[in-house]
């Protein structure tokens, strides 16, 4: 039993490195994410993020043909399948779809036309959604993956555990040579754990960059945090950076030159150093202004709320955030009055230097304990291909990931979209970097400490709490 | 000390005393617990081995159908002319052994290795041969190229080997208390015949169910649901402690195994950050749970004598105006609470003051105990209420006569009265603020966090907010489960240690 | 009286005067304690009413008022098709309502009712057992259930989950039922302490007349125990409006079968808060006046069951 189970999985092993190999070696033209002209800034970036950033477009892999899913043959080939699958239950499919709970049934639709363009008399679909958001998905799955959706959408960082637990299901080549194609080289590349695609993607901006009022900052104002925050004092409001959250407070990390890396399971982080430090001290520069022109604690109506809330009773001039406040801003100033920009730079060492984010991805995934593996794989395509990413983003504003898509005029256009774009040289991709213990080990509860202290940190203690810190994440 | 030195003391000195007394009391009451558990032990140890001895006394002095009963379940009965009662026993062994052979026996020898797995860190080395084990299969589609599970039904699943062996050693000592039932049914009947009595027949039998043992009629269900839906998982949960399953060794595919005390020991001593961050969680318990019992407590009297003074009118208004606010499900007026506290809420705007209620360590303890006390009190109030109305007016009477002040009426009769009578409430509440789930999770969800806690835990997190936080965020069920077993025996011993120091426990029957 | 004793009418003059500050003292302190207590509830109310979305921490009275956030809980908008940014709103049928509060209602009140009546049994049950019915186990048996009631009760949440999955009632309103009524068993305490009070000599009489225990039950105690069974039966029907923690671990995700509490906590997400935060509001005011109402009607109820039942253990 022992060899003959080992044998499945060398077997295993062989055949997804085989099936890899070969989609890697097709061939086809090499298609990188636009990255637009980034303003000048006064600090040099740091080698690690541009790295990480350009990472994606140096790996060997290119451009696949995607195969047309729409001729006859392959549809007739997938219908088969899903009756296939559907016989096993009594010719219903019978699925759950996990998405956001204010994406206004837009991914329902989706949906029925979805079941409109696979119907078939072999079967009959009954597809439905459940509000679970993508922040929360990857770990609903792993609660137990059997009474988990069968497709779900989720934050890129989540992929790396879904895969250890082996929760999530590969994608078939077939989808897999058309998300290649469809997709930008990056997008792909999350989607991707050793060698093999887990995932569909689905936006881009899971990432953050800065909404402010153009009323009150100038294109000169919104370059760095001290400028804005000496602006936004003398206006009596404030700017808003959420410190006591290890998804925001991370980049100051980043900029400072800590290597934050998740890589074989393991998880790096070398901020008891003096660069970590370095970063906790900028931070605190930024924290003394807490009260007049900064803000950084959301409290108890969390950030989203606090934001949209702060906008329209002119508490807030500026917040770093995402494309989902977007609309709530937009509502709150007027849509001309909103303006969208890369983080600004921070003082660090005596020096400005660009803020690094996280940028990151929305993916759709599969469940590896579908009743229905394939027609699951075919609507988690469907939710996830370049044309839903257009409808997705007139309907909803979020970002798309598909090449084409993102040369469209509205798109191209977006203010946030621009914004993004700018961000995304020092911007670092969740599930290399902090997929493991990072987010439990207390970096944004730290940030809520120097919030209290109001700045006033001495080094022996911010030492003494980094290396803390670090001895948590591995 | 007897009685007159105690009131010639100053108050001062009676209350050190008092205070003095209840602590050189607590050796005592560990020590009657100790006994307690030794009783406890004896009479089990004294129960079985008179349950053998009767076991084989009844088959050496059995006939050949009572012997024979010992292994042909009934078979006594259907002799001794209870033909009912014997093919039902015949009938429970019949099952059983069927349930057995076509279900329990798989699981039983499944739960050493929770069946197979392919993780090469699991020490368990699959043995081959092992009856019924399946691994997960993956295979390739062979039109679409993937890898999919193809027997994701039948495959081994940690927790369903886990589960059923919890439920076929649950039945098999039900099965066994049958078996014991029916040696002595065998026996007993054929003593009847002997002596020439007539066994019952079925009917009249079942008819002492609703008289004789009415009891067993009306505890059955509950009983049964008890088992099945409290007792089943809490065994499950206990044997889980005692394995390695969090989302690294996750049930269903990687598989867990058993690691022994190993978690125990991370949580008291091995692991530092572990055995840190439960001593402070700990030490937090249990200070919240005192503060928590007592200011309810006692500010609860406090309001109680208030609205109950006798001058006051439209006390049933009064009443009512502090109840209202307790009629709010717990999780909205905590939310509301949360947002009237927060940096700049309507809190702060009306004192001018800007201050960081649940955001600082310190006044996040603070606000959580008050908060406690807004939602707590209106209970103690009205319990006490209810008290004050039933103290007997004949003790005041007798007391006016005697001379004695209102102050005196008060500390002589009020107060005792209702320590007295509360005192069961009081370690009630105190287990209950052990357990106090919602006013931590709803008003602070143990934020603040600290870099000197372990993952997932915060400064004003219960042991119980922290459990529930190990199994939905972090999915780390066995550290989950030590945690469970941990606080269960802190309530168990505290609550035992107190109710032998209270008196209050032992009048059950002079009462009625 | 007065006219003969002055010096007594003086001092019960002064006493009189005393006790008077005494009370007005006390009915300011209750009055400003009542403030205290009524203040989040007030505050709840109304912003409830609040006709401009948000969470406006630092107001009381809302700038607009409004009574379209109770409205809203029932009738929700959205575009007629979804996939069209253009199309006219319509109002969303149920299964398409981002927050189908109605739904909640209804489920919350099906599995309310349904532990309710069996919990209250299972209560009368046991309690009638273990105070008037006199068997070998019976102290045992109060002793393990005072044991096994020590465990937290969401301890083994995963477990029963499982088992709720294995005996098909997996994601299903009735497994609510379940886990609410299957421990009502170790609820007993306060239906026995009221038990123990009812003389042990109207059984004995009814013994002589030849009546079973079980006639005992129905036909005698019974209907002398209506304060405690109102009392059980309102405590357990109150439960599961207010639970949270077993309904978002077992109904994974799936909105249709929400209960009132957990519904009401989607709402303030951090996607969804700022837009439904005042109807969040409506929706909590909405389940807390029936509530109220059944509280302060239980009230007497509730002093007795807790008090006898504290009395006596």
């Amino acid at each position: 039993m022992v060899s003959k189970s080992k044998k499945i999985v060398a077997l295993i092993l062989t055949a997804m490195m085989a099936a890899s190999a070969l989609a890697g070696c097709a061939s086809g033209s090499s298609g990188t994410t636009t990255t637009p002209s980034t303003p000048a800034t006064t600090s040099s970036k740091t080698d690690e993020g541009s790295q990480a950033g350009g990472e994606g477009s140096t790996t060997e892999a290119s451009k696949v043909e995607a195969a047309n899913l729409d001729s006859d043959e392959v549809m007739a080939k997938i219908k088969d399948k899903m009756a296939e699958e559907a016989a096993a239950t009594d010719g219903t499919i019978t699925m759950t779809v996990w998405c956001s709970s204010d994406d206004k049934s837009f991914e329902e639709g989706l949906m029925k036309e979805f079941e409109e363009k696979y119907a078939d008399t072999r079967y009959s679909f009954r597809i439905k959604k459940s509000p679970i958001g993508e922040d929360k998905a990857g770990g609903k799955i792993l609660e137990g993956p059997k009474d988990g959706a069968d497709v779900f959408s989720f934050a890129d960082d989540q992929l790396a555990g879904l895969v250890e637990a082996g929760a999530i299901a590969e994608v078939a080549n077939l989808f897999n040579n058309n998300v290649k194609a469809e997709n930008s080289e990056k997008a792909v590349e999350v989607c991707t754990v050793n060698g093999t695609s887990y995932a569909f993607p689905k936006t881009s901006d899971n990432g953050y960059f800065m909404y402010y009022d153009k009323t009150v900052f100038t294109d000169e104002d919104v370059q760095s945090f001290d400028a804005m925050i000496a602006k936004a004092k003398e206006a009596g409001k404030a700017v808003f950076f959420e410190m006591g959250n290890a998804w925001y407070n991370a980049g100051f990390f980043f900029t400072a030159g800590c290597t934050i890396k998740y890589e074989n399971g393991v998880q790096t982080a070398t901020l008891n150093s003096d660069e970590g430090v370095a970063a906790v001290k900028a931070m605190c520069h930024i924290a003394e202004n807490i009260g007049s022109g900064f803000e950084g604690d959301p409290g108890s109506a969390g950030a989203n709320a606090f934001i949209a809330q702060g906008f329209k009773d002119g508490k807030l001039a500026a917040a770093v955030t995402g494309t989902w406040n977007g609309p709530a801003i937009k509502e709150a100033i007027g849509d001309a009055n909103v303006g969208a920009a890369k983080l600004p730079t921070v003082l660090m060492n005596d020096e400005q230097k660009q803020l690094d984010s996280f940028g990151g991805y929305k993916l759709i995934g599969v469940n590896a304990y579908t009743k229905y593996p394939i027609t699951a794989q075919a609507l988690a395509y469907y939710l996830g291909k370049a044309e839903s990413q257009v409808k997705r983003y007139n309907v909803r504003g979020l970002i798309p990931t598909a090449t084409a898509a993102l040369e469209e005029d509205a798109i191209k256009n977006d203010v946030a979209r621009i914004a993004i774009a700018a961000q995304e040289p020092f911007s670092h991709a969740q599930g290399q970097s902090v997929a493991g213990k990072f987010w439990g080990a207390g970096v944004g509860g730290y940030g809520g400490d120097i919030l209290n202290a109001k700045g006033k940190m001495d080094e022996a203690k911010i030492r003494k709490d980094l290396a803390k810190i670090e001895a948590k994440m591995k | 000390m007897d009685y007159l030195d105690y009131v010639q003391m100053t108050r001062s000195q009676q209350i050190a005393y008092k205070v003095k007394s209840f602590f050189t009391g607590i050796p005592n009451a560990i020590k009657t617990i100790f006994m307690y558990i030794g009783y406890f032990f004896k009479n089990l140890f004294v129960t079985i081995a008179n349950g053998f001895k009767g076991y084989g006394q009844r088959f050496a002095a059995g006939d050949g159908a009572t012997k024979l009963s010992y292994i042909i379940m009934g078979a006594g009965n259907m002799a001794h002319k209870q033909l009912m009662k014997g093919v039902l026993f015949l009938a429970a062994e019949v099952a059983y052994i069927y349930f057995m052979m076509s279900f329990g026996m798989t699981y039983v020898s499944k739960v050493y290795s929770f069946g197979v797995n392919v993780d090469p860190d699991n020490p368990n080395v699959i043995v081959d041969g092992v009856v019924g084990n399946v691994p997960i299969r993956y295979e390739i589609d062979p039109i679409f190229g993937n890898k999919i599970i193809a027997n994701a039904d039948t495959a081994d699943d940690s927790n369903k080997v886990l589960l059923f062996f919890v439920l076929t050693l649950m039945i098999s000592i039900a099965f066994f208390v049958i078996y014991i039932a029916n040696t002595k049914s065998a026996y007993a009947t054929q003593e009847m015949l002997k002596e020439g009595i007539q066994p019952v027949g079925f009917v009249d039998e079942m008819k002492t169910f609703l008289d004789e043992r009415y009891h067993i009629t009306l505890l059955t269900l509950p009983i049964f649901l008890l088992m099945v839906f409290n007792i089943l998982p809490i065994i499950f949960t206990i044997f889980m402690a005692f394995t390695n399953y969090d989302k690294n060794h996750n049930a269903f595919n990687r598989l867990y195994w058993w690691v022994g005390f190993e978690n125990f020991a991370d949580v008291f001593y091995n692991s530092a950050e572990k055995s840190q961050t439960f001593g402070k969680v700990l030490v937090w318990t249990l200070i919240w749970a005192v503060f928590a019992t007592f200011s309810n407590y006692i500010l609860g009297i406090v309001l109680a004598l208030l609205i109950n003074k006798k001058d006051i009118k439209y006390k049933g208004f009064w009443r009512t105006m502090f109840v209202i606010t307790s009629a709010v499900p717990q999780f909205v007026t905590l939310l509301v609470m949360r947002l009237l506290l927060d940096n700049q809420g309507i809190v702060n705007a009306m004192m001018g003051t800007n201050i960081r209620f649940l955001a600082d360590e310190g006044w996040a303890k603070v606000s959580v105990i008050v908060v406690n006390m807004w939602i707590g009190i209106p209970y103690t109030m009205l319990s006490v209420s209810g008290i004050l109305m039933n103290i007997p007016e004949d003790l005041y009477e007798s007391a006016r006569i005697d001379g004695a002040n209102a102050v005196q009426q008060f500390t002589k009769i009020t107060l005792p009265y209702i320590s007295f009578v509360m005192t069961p409430y009081l370690i009630s509440t105190f287990v209950g603020n052990i357990n106090n789930f919602n006013v931590i999770y709803f008003l602070t969800g143990g934020a603040p966090e600290s870099v000197d806690y372990y993952s997932g835990a915060g400064t004003t997190d219960l042991l119980v907010t922290w459990l529930y936080k190990l199994t939905v965020n972090e999915q780390d069920y066995k550290l989950a489960s030590v945690i469970g077993i941990i606080v269960f025996v802190i309530c168990a011993t505290g609550s035992l240690i107190t109710f032998n120091m209270s008196k209050a426990t032992k009048n059950e029957e002079e009462f009625s | 009286m007065t006219t003969k004793q002055p010096n007594i009418g003086n001092m019960q003059a002064g006493y009189a005067k005393k006790r008077k500050i005494a009370n007005i003292a006390v009915y300011v302190i209750l009055s400003i304690m009542v403030l205290i207590w009524i203040f989040p509830i007030a505050w709840l109310v109304f912003q409830s009413f609040n006709g401009e979305k948000g969470v406006a921490l630092a107001t009381f009275f809302p700038k607009t008022w409004t009574f379209d956030n109770y409205i809203k809980l029932f009738r929700q908008e959205g575009l007629s098709d979804p996939m069209d940014p253009t199309s006219p709103m319509i109002v969303l049928p149920v299964d398409r309502m981002p927050f189908p509060y109605g739904r909640w209602i209804t489920n919350t009140f099906i599995v309310a009712v349904f532990s309710c009546v069996i919990s209250t049994l299972i209560i009368l049950m046991v309690s009638y057992a273990l105070s008037r019915l006199r068997f070998k186990s019976r102290k045992m048996l109060m002793n393990f259930g005072l044991i096994l009631g020590m465990f937290p009760g969401f301890m083994s949440m995963a477990a029963i989950y499982n088992i709720m999955e294995i005996i098909g009632l997996g994601k299903q309103l009735f497994s609510l039922v379940i886990v609410y009524s299957s421990g009502a068993g170790l609820g007993y305490q306060i239906a026995k302490g009221f038990f123990d009070t009812i003389p042990r000599s109207l059984d004995e009489a009814a013994k002589i007349d030849g009546a079973t225990r079980n006639q005992i039950f129905w036909i005698i105690i019974l209907p002398l125990s209506k304060p405690i069974i109102v009392y059980t039966a309102l405590t357990t029907f109150l439960g599961p409006w207010a639970d949270y923690v077993f309904v978002s671990y077992f109904m994974k995700g799936d909105d249709q079968k929400y209960t009132v509490a957990m519904g009401l906590y989607e709402m303030l997400k951090p996607e969804t808060m700022h837009e439904w935060f005042t109807v969040f509001c409506a929706g909590a005011v909405l389940i807390a006046v029936p509530i109220t109402i059944l509280f302060t009607i239980m009230q007497r109820f509730y002093v007795a069951g807790v008090t006898g039942g504290a009395v006596k253990g």
